[in-house]
């Protein structure tokens, strides 16, 4: 295994690189997404591109794709150097590089064939009639290059996940002869993250089979068996540096997370003492439904619980069942000793529950309805009486929240949308927190947040908790987790697997094990 | 002419919000305390534009006379008693997100109903006005059952049951106009006037204040603005979306039930008509009103402002000796710029960052 920390230089070695990044940068606001970030990947050869949440990872696929323009770096695709600061999606078909996002981007409902007809265009006779015998033959002698037996009549809704991505890869690489000798760089963003494992399996078989034959490929992913298991290469980002670059490596698993991991640069400092006590206050036996197959776990009063798992291990899925938002199949609730089972949202809400959805603007926000009328939307009713609703004290409340929860707003009359991100998130935490909530659900509390307001947000969960809340934090951050949370609960295989205490726990540690448990199907435990 | 006065204020507040987002020492300062005058010129140009458009009337040498005695009012006001209704009622569903198209034919189909009732069967007149209502909340909770529980688009929705009632109004009536038998009780109630004013249009602002209190007043009201900007944040705070929809619908079926019988009251008689000619002025003065009082957001008092805005304006054409088109020309032109306008409005709220 070659560790080479400058990646430029490895290339000097063998032929030259069929695509390679360069000094590349990027900054949203005060956050630096990318900072200086290089990356080679060698002709024929499956590229893992890894990285923790927030390394820059996703970042630098979307500067390539064309989705956001790099503040400075440079690009060489078939040894054309160009700037990647002007870089559109134009430019990136142009000098070949095609993507395959998460989301495949096919019609469900419509055939093979035309899915790739959508891509580059129907083939027609003299005037606009579509030549369909056409079409298929040509849709037929792609399909067997890839070895995929289907028919190109078949709707895409017909075939099995993995021939799915498999049919999405190679349409995007349907006009791989007009790539020319270069050939196309193929990009794939979490290829794998909605298959089952064995459709994954078959999926990475037939990618590895490509490379063979020539194909460039450069893969995002954060399955860590997976990404084991098909690649040849490997660059590591981490807070958007490229921290290493493993040329024909066979490295392990240990050694890939600890490069990911390292050390967690300004670790949040834990926010005040705890306040958890000892009386119970939610307890959960035997919880499925979706991603959860069994789940036990108890919080207390006071308490903050994390949950931790990765991407589809069901955080989001737990706390929308204790909201009452989606029934379980099985198992057993009880808030305060009394058996909890809500019928919907409105019966968890009288039980005291609260819950804060990841999605904020799709799931939380009133956008174009004031500050006051966001606020008073969970109480409406205590500002009722026979004389009409009471506007003047809803403000008078909403300006009282809006100054001790640290808003920063034009008054409560302002629209929702006209807040920052950070000052969205307070208000939507002080439209439930106003209520006194026994059990508080949050999912990513501070998506979208800014570091300040991040400080606010936590410093209020752990005022929540004080006054008596039992708090559930659902988070795909390591740091924050630690920072905020009494104990924490690792998801996975559908279960609370394993239970941590906050309290002198290594953010990095904590980040190992999530990344370990991607090989979820390995004895690693 | 409505297009320059409500649009001057506008985009100089939204240059100056603009630039306070980037003040932060500003933010602290509301839009409206800083420029109230601005505030109010966008909440009140539609009723000045009224005022001045009764005014202008009220003096031009050409209709004057006519236009400003109490006798032109009444027929205004009585005119308008459908669509006024109508249009009140369709606030309701437009509120929380969702347009109902059958409300012209609801209306048309209770007159039918109404007038059918006492001629054909004799039944005592608030026999017959009960079965109206009962009729528009009916099919209020058709619509309100089809868009909330098998969520089909109210669009197609409204518009097929408006077509079907069209087509039973048709059988009903055999193509023929129902004028004997009515009740010589309604027709007395239609024609007799309180305050010097129609008794109709006292009937209409009653609906009117009931209506605004309950959109603006009640929790219920409250809760339809919040589903009409996010339904799914509704749900997730605990409103009852479904429920609180469904009701919507069939407040506003009702409405356009008892507008049935109003107007039935005013004419007499009942054609077999769909009542199509009645809905699309609704329409107007309900966007229209959108743009006022409460900028941005459908609203009872804007609506009413907004339909005294166009039955004046096409009275004054009228009188002033414009010819008939004009009168369907000012409606489609009032109802583009009302639709226009509240679009822009609502697009510029959501997008002030």
């Amino acid at each position: 295994m070659t560790l080479l920390p400058d990646p430029v230089s490895a290339m000097t070695e063998g032929a030259a690189p069929a695509l390679s990044v360069a000094g590349l940068t990027k900054r949203f606001g005060a956050t630096l997404a990318l900072d200086d970030a290089a990356l080679s990947v060698r002709p024929g050869t499956v590229h893992a591109l890894l990285g923790g949440n927030g390394s820059g990872k996703s970042t630098a696929i979307k500067v390539l794709a064309g989705v956001h323009q790099a503040d400075t770096g440079r690009v060489q695709i078939g040894g054309r150097d160009q700037d990647l600061a002007s870089w559109s999606a134009a430019d990136a078909r142009a000098a070949g590089l095609r993507f395959v996002h998460q989301d495949l981007g096919l019609f469900d409902g419509l055939s093979i064939a035309e899915n790739f007809a959508f891509a580059s265009g129907f083939p027609t006779r003299s005037s606009t009639s579509i030549r369909w015998r056409s079409l298929h033959h040509r849709v037929r002698e792609v399909l067997d290059d890839y070895e995929l037996d289907v028919d190109p009549r078949t709707p895409i809704n017909e075939l099995r996940p993995a021939d799915r991505t498999m049919v999405a890869i190679a349409r995007a690489l349907q006009d791989a002869s007009a790539g020319g000798e270069r050939g196309l760089v193929l990009v794939l963003d979490e290829p794998t993250a909605s298959l089952a494992q064995h459709e994954s399996a078959l999926l990475l078989s037939k990618l590895r089979r490509r490379a063979e034959l020539g194909q460039t490929v450069l893969m995002v992913s954060h399955r860590m068996s997976e990404v084991l298991s098909v690649a040849h290469d490997f660059t590591v980002f981490r807070d958007g540096r490229t921290v290493a670059t493993l040329v024909d490596a066979h490295p392990t698993e240990d050694e890939l997370v600890e490069l990911m991991a390292g050390r967690a640069v300004d670790a949040l400092r834990p926010v005040g003492d705890t306040t958890a006590t000892s009386s119970p206050r939610l307890s959960v036996r035997g919880l499925a439904g979706g991603p959860l197959r069994d789940v036990d776990l108890e919080a207390t009063v006071g308490e903050i619980l994390g949950i931790a798992g990765l991407v589809g291990s069901g955080r989001s899925t737990l706390l929308r069942m204790l909201f009452g938002d989606r029934r379980p199949d099985a198992g057993e609730v009880t808030l305060d000793g009394r058996r909890y089972r809500p019928r919907d949202v409105s019966d968890a809400i009288l039980s005291g529950v609260a819950y804060v959805p990841e999605d904020r603007a799709g799931e939380a926000a009133f956008p174009d309805l004031s500050i006051a009328d966001n606020l008073s939307v969970t109480r409406l009713r205590s500002y009722w009486s026979a004389r009409g609703m009471n506007r003047r004290r809803e403000h008078a409340v909403g300006r009282g929240l809006i100054s001790d929860f640290k808003v920063k707003a034009a008054g409560t009359t302002a629209p929702f949308s006209s807040m920052s991100g950070g000052n969205q998130q307070k208000v939507v935490l002080a439209r439930w927190l106003q209520r006194d909530p026994s059990l508080l659900l949050l999912d990513e509390p501070t998506q979208g947040v800014d570091v300040m307001s991040r400080v606010d947000i936590y410093a209020t969960i752990r005022e929540a908790a004080r006054r008596g809340a039992a708090v559930l934090v659902a988070s795909s951050d390591a740091s924050e987790l630690r920072a905020l949370c009494d104990r924490i609960v690792i998801l996975r295989d559908g279960r609370a697997d394993e239970v941590l205490d906050a309290d002198g726990l290594d953010p990095d540690v904590l980040t190992r094990k999530l990344l370990r448990s991607s090989g979820a199907h390995q004895e690693e435990r | 002419m409505t297009v320059s006065t409500h649009d001057q204020p506008a985009p100089t507040t939204s240059d100056v919000e603009e630039h306070a987002s980037h003040a932060p020492e500003l933010l602290n300062v509301p839009a409206e305390q800083r420029f109230p005058l601005l505030g109010l010129a966008e909440r009140y140009a539609l009723l000045l534009l009224t005022a001045g458009i009764c005014l202008y009337f009220s003096v031009s040498p050409k209709s004057g006379n006519v236009f400003a005695s109490l006798s032109n009012v009444n027929v205004v006001l009585g005119g308008q008693t459908a669509v006024l209704m109508i249009a009140i009622a369709a606030v309701f569903p437009l509120v929380a997100g969702h347009i109902d198209f059958s409300l012209g034919a609801t209306t048309a189909a209770s007159m039918v109903l109404a007038a059918g009732l006492m001629a054909r069967h004799d039944l005592p007149l608030p026999v017959c006005v009960v079965a109206c209502l009962a009729m528009g909340a009916f099919v209020g909770l058709v619509n309100g059952v089809a868009v909330t529980v098998f969520g089909m688009n109210p669009f197609v929705t409204t518009l097929g049951v408006a077509t079907l009632l069209g087509g039973i109004i048709l059988w009903y009536t055999g193509g023929q106009t129902i004028f004997q038998g009515i009740s010589p009780d309604l027709r007395v109630f239609g024609s007799s006037k309180i305050a010097g004013l129609p008794q109709v249009t006292a009937v209409v602002a009653v609906v009117a204040l009931v209506a605004w209190y309950v959109l603006s007043q009640t929790p219920y009201g409250r809760s339809l603005y919040a589903v009409g900007s996010n339904p799914v944040s509704a749900r997730l705070v605990g409103l009852r979306v479904r429920r609180n929809v469904m009701l919507a619908f069939v407040a506003s079926g009702t409405i356009a039930g008892a507008a049935g019988v109003l107007q039935l009251s005013r004419t007499g008689s009942a054609t077999a008509d769909s009542g199509t000619a009645l809905l699309f002025p609704a329409l107007a003065a309900v966007f229209l009103g959108a743009t006022a009082i409460r900028p941005g957001f459908f609203n009872v008092a804007g609506t009413v402002i907004g339909a005294l805005f166009v039955s004046f304006s096409v009275s004054g054409l009228t009188l002033s000796g414009a010819d008939s088109w004009v009168s369907p020309v000012f409606n489609g032109i009032a109802l583009l710029v009302a639709v226009g306008l509240s679009t822009w409005l609502g697009a510029r709220r959501r997008s002030r960052q």
